[in-house]
């Protein structure tokens, strides 16, 4: 779920870089903890902390035995927040429950909403009376981060300093100390070379040592949890209530999305059954001079979000006291988020892959009619906000920032870009401005940009191509593989990889170590951040060498003269990527031999190292198999052209998808079957036939998917028994619970309209899909989300427009029309072209005619005469 | 054997220069970071002490030192030797006024140049803070060090005054003399 330590785009991080020699002065690290996983049981305020996953864990993790089972019971989650999630971008010490895996949150999820019927989307019904509901969710919107909600934004804080005589110590922890291994946290926190620069910051991670003990905790507030559902359900069922009936089906369709969103919110909990909760830790270091100190210098350092911390940290050089240290930790939990709506994990999809800074502003508007109507005294009104009666905006709302807004003085406000909630914390009477990004997806921490990352490895390459030793594994393009592919396929089949940056602030290669995590999650596959060691040093090497696969940041350069430590390593000052002299060979797989005995004619593409490599691999390079020269031709010229950032991950988490897909297709044609696409067949009885029977990825043709699968092979082989591989197949099969549209693969529906020839026919079959099945809100969303505004938005349904067959063009129209009232919808529609609304005007006026026709001819003879009739006239 | 040394110093002078990896250790508070200071920019500079390494290169007769000065705190000695592979000469820098400290620099020395991964480097110690009253001289340190002990290896005992510059130029002769035949 939603892990906001991402953003605070606009914050300074003075990283001064002064002269490269010594110089007097202090550094001091400030650091701040977040643990909201203890909350509940006050007394274990005291979380054991290690800075590496247990490596028995991992280990486990990785063994084939440990393949996740499919069983509807969610592995045991540590959930014992009683609130939802809190923690913004200002927290520094964070824990990844809340991402997830807090059920009484989650529950409460309103903007889940769906139709009441479209829970389990029965596929059999057909063409459903229109609904005026589904252009919004049905159920009250609720924050993410409510009101007096109790747990904190920021759990602890800590200062560290850097004592002549014993080395990194820590001063101060805040309100209550860390167990575990202080030395070590101070080592954490006072990077290698503080002491040539002003100020310095990191992040870094903290694995919490769950004893047995709280194992059982949690597995008894499970238990309880799911008790108390059951008792729901029960009542749902059997009692009834005082209340209407009406109200009661509702109150039932909502105690069901309860118990979806706790599965979901398992399966969406990025680290699912990986372990305990990960703790965040942004770290700042300052130094400051003083000739009057031994050796004439003291380094500290604090951990929290920079801005603040660069407050609090001058506050605390001033007067080094607890105290300081209290002050910063009630203005950061004082920051109120209470009117951030929260958005279904659909909501955030389509949020995230959409540039529209209006997208869902609707969800902002009624957060603060709520608040007012609160205010006012009126109590929350519990009655959801229905489309029928959508309130009007009401004076006093304004968007923030705009002329209306700053003259009117308003209270409330709606952000300037839905993307990004406004807030802020009051530090010593300032108001420091906080943004908190308001869809976040897994894998996504940290302020990067995946844009610097690509063009720092992407430069250096274009103008020398780097030829890379082949690795089956990695250099699927051949020699000249394109170095950012290097380093996805690296990431994809979990090696060692390491971001070495001399001289460069820890900042910078902690940065480049979260992209990288991003890069290869695309928001969709995890265990990556459970990996990641964004800032470590050589004391921590021998622990790190442990870990089966990492993505480390270093700055000490030492690091490039043990290829035995590492994989890949990306040196971030020259832009450069080395394989590993020592990686370990691909081994050949089963997979792999089977798909080239399967496919003679293809195996020759294969990019195996060992036989006659080079006249294949390069063969294959020049031919772009897998389509990546391609897609990184596109990446570097959009990236020339000033997109933005969100349209780069966009476009990542598209290839990501396309991997996933493809590896899908890879199994089920070399094993007969795939874990990575659940289509169960069981659900569609006779509503499904024909094209709308298919699933997974689309090819033009047979020759392209051999060819594609060919390029793919040895990553994808990779891939498989890796972490990511696994949780993938876990959240593949929880995400199903909650997905509407079970039987059907839209994606897959969609591509066929978008890249294959249909006859009239077979489209036939896929506009009537469409039409039939996508009514509710959630329905529509999952339709929005495999037609992005990036990849032509609704051009491909829209053309159902001017199908051959009128009843087509007509349940288009009408299926464009719920889209258009739809709360995301609208802004598709809005992007067609004049021409397809036209047509959309055009078929409605006929299909008006045609039903007062037949009302006054009451026929349903006429009606269907008049159908051929319209067919002839029109084409 | 006068043609096997001139033939590379006459490859060195056509080609620029070559380089040298230099490793430089010793206790805290030895002159470390001050010798490296004062070689790269020729300027007496405070020093705090060392979180973690510095990393210099320094040309001196066309031969590039890439001089690595690690810290010195007990705490991170541990840390000295993933500085040890490739490194083809050892600085070890000892203050020579610090009586109290000799026995565990020449264990900590000792413990280095044991390392397989240190065999085929060369050791100059460098006799540090001569300046100050009291200082041992060359002579007593290679007693102290027990350098006699050390077999199949090339080293040298050099008195320098880091603040002053005095002793470096020689020190990194000398290296720059032994090193003609490394590889790299």
């Amino acid at each position: 779920m939603a892990l906001p330590t991402t953003a605070l785009p606009f914050l300074t991080r003075t990283t001064s870089n002064n002269t490269p020699g010594p110089a007097s002065g202090y550094a001091n690290g400030v650091g701040v903890a977040r643990n909201p996983a203890s909350n509940s049981n006050n007394n274990n305020n005291r979380a054991s902390l290690s800075s590496f996953p247990p490596s028995s864990r991992s280990a486990s993790q990785m063994s084939q035995t440990s393949r996740p089972s499919r069983s509807p019971q969610p592995q045991a989650q540590p959930q014992s927040q009683p609130q939802p999630q809190s923690q913004p971008a200002a927290a520094a010490i964070m824990s990844e429950t809340d991402r997830t895996s807090d059920p009484s949150s989650k529950s409460k999820t309103a903007s889940t909403g769906t139709a009441v019927s479209s829970q389990h989307s029965s596929l059999s019904a057909g063409p459903r009376p229109y609904d005026p509901a589904s252009s919004r969710p049905a159920r009250k919107l609720r924050s993410q981060y409510p009101r007096g909600a109790t747990e904190n934004h920021v759990e602890y804080i800590l200062v560290a300093s850097f004592d002549i005589d014993r080395g990194p110590v820590m001063e101060h922890q805040y309100p209550v100390p860390i167990t575990g291994d202080e030395h070590m946290l101070a080592e954490l926190m006072l990077p290698d070379q503080a002491h040539v620069r002003n100020q310095d910051w990191t992040i870094f991670f903290l694995h919490k040592d769950s004893s047995q003990e709280e194992d059982d905790e949690e597995r008894r507030a499970k238990d309880e949890r799911r008790q108390r559902r059951r008792r729901k359900q029960d009542r749902a069922k059997g009692i009834i209530h005082e209340s209407d009936d009406e109200d009661d089906d509702e109150d039932e369709a909502y105690l069901d999305e309860d118990d979806l969103d706790d599965d979901l919110s398992t399966d969406s909990e990025p680290e699912g059954g990986e372990g305990p909760p990960l703790i965040y830790v942004l770290n700042l270091v300052n130094t400051k001079q003083d000739k009057t100190v031994k050796r004439g210098a003291v380094v500290k350092a604090m951990a929290i979000s920079p801005p603040l911390l660069l407050l609090a940290l001058e506050e605390y050089f001033k007067s080094p006291v607890p105290e300081t240290l209290a002050m910063l930790f009630s203005a950061v939990n004082e920051m109120d988020l209470s009117l951030m709506p929260k958005l279904s994990l659909l909501e955030r999809h389509l949020l995230q892959a959409s540039d529209n800074r209006d997208l869902f502003v609707e969800k902002f508007e009624q957060m603060v009619q709520m608040r007012i109507a609160e205010d006012r005294g009126e109590g929350v009104p519990d009655q959801p906000f229905d489309a029928s009666r959508s309130p009007p905006r009401r004076p006093g709302i304004f968007r923030s920032g705009t002329k209306a807004h700053i003259e009117g003085h308003s209270t409330y406000s709606v952000p300037r870009d839905t993307h990004e909630f406004e807030s802020r914390v009051m530090y010593k009477g300032i108001p420091i401005p906080i943004k908190v990004p308001v869809a976040i997806m897994p894998e996504t921490v940290g302020d990067f940009s995946l844009i610097k990352l690509i063009q720092t490895f992407s430069e250096p390459h274009g103008k020398s191509p780097h030829t890379f030793p082949l690795h089956p594994h990695l250099t699927t393009n051949g020699p000249n593989t394109h170095p950012i592919i290097v380093l996805a396929n690296a990431l994809l089949t979990q090696k060692r990889i390491i971001f070495l940056g001399h001289n460069l602030p820890s900042g910078e290669v902690a940065e480049a170590v979260l992209a990288a995590c991003a890069l290869a999650s695309g928001g969709i596959l995890r265990g990556f951040t459970r990996h990641a060691f964004p800032y470590t040093d050589l004391t921590k090497v021998d622990d790190l060498i442990n870990v089966p696969g990492f993505i480390a940041g270093v700055t000490n350069p030492t690091f490039e003269h043990h290829p035995e430590w590492w994989d890949l390593l990306c040196d971030l000052p020259s832009g450069k990527m080395k394989i590993s002299s020592k990686i370990e060979p691909a081994p050949i797989t089963e997979g792999l031999v089977y798909f080239q005995q399967q496919n003679p004619v293809y195996a020759p593409l294969v990019n195996t190292s060992s036989s006659s490599s080079s006249s294949s691999s390069s063969s294959g390079a020049a031919q772009d198999l897998t389509g990546d020269a391609a897609f990184m031709g596109d990446i570097l010229r959009s990236i020339a052209t000033r997109v933005g950032e969100r349209v780069i991950r966009a476009k990542w988490r598209d290839w990501v998808v396309k991997f996933t897909r493809i590896a899908a297709a890879f199994e089920e044609t070399v094993y007969g079957a795939s874990a990575l696409y659940i289509g169960s067949d069981e659900h569609l009885e006779t509503a499904t036939e024909g094209v709308t029977k298919g699933h997974g990825y689309v090819w033009p043709d047979d020759v392209a998917k051999g060819r594609e699968l060919a390029g793919n092979v040895t990553r994808i082989e990779g891939w498989r028994n890796t972490r990511s591989y696994y949780s993938f197949i876990q959240d593949v099969a929880q995400l199903y619970t909650v997905r509407p549209l079970k039987g059907l693969d839209l994606h897959h529906m969609h591509d066929r309209l978008r890249t294959q020839r249909l006859s009239p026919a077979h489209s036939k079959q896929i506009y009537f899909a469409f039409s039939n099945h996508v009514h509710s809100y959630d329905e529509i969303c999952l339709l929005l989300s495999v037609a992005p505004e990036s990849h032509a938005g609704l051009f491909y349904i829209a053309l159902g427009l001017f199908h051959k067959e009128r009843d087509v063009r007509v349940r288009t129209a009408a299926l464009l029309e719920r889209i258009a009232e739809h709360e995301a919808g609208q802004h598709w529609w809005k992007a067609l072209s004049r021409f397809e609304k036209l047509a959309f005007v055009r078929i409605k006026r006929e299909a008006e005619l045609r039903s007062r026709l037949d009302r006054e001819g009451g026929g349903a003879a006429v009606g269907g005469v008049g159908g051929s009739d319209g067919d002839k006239r029109i084409s | 054997m006068g043609n096997a040394f001139s033939l590379p110093t006459f490859l060195n002078k056509l080609f620029g220069s070559r380089e040298v990896r230099i490793l430089m250790l010793g206790l805290d508070a030895a002159g470390k970071t001050t010798i490296l200071y004062k070689l790269k920019v020729n300027q007496e500079v405070t020093t705090i002490p060392t979180v973690g390494f510095n990393v210099e290169t320094v040309t001196i007769k066309n031969v590039k030192f890439n001089v690595w000065d690690v810290g010195g705190q007990d705490k991170i000695r541990p840390l000295w030797r993933h500085y040890y592979s490739g490194t083809q000469g050892l600085i070890f820098v000892v203050d020579s006024s610090d009586h109290s400290r000799i026995e565990e620099a020449r264990t900590e020395l000792h413990r280095i140049i044991n390392d397989r991964e240190m065999r085929d480097s060369l050791l100059l110690v460098l006799a540090n803070k001569q300046d100050v009253p009291g200082a041992m001289n060359p002579q007593e340190i290679t007693e102290k060090l027990q350098l006699a002990k050390i077999k199949d290896k090339v080293w040298s005992v050099e008195p320098t005054i880091a603040t002053k510059g005095d002793g470096l130029g020689q020190a990194f002769q000398w290296l720059s003399d032994h090193t003609k035949d490394a590889k790299k």
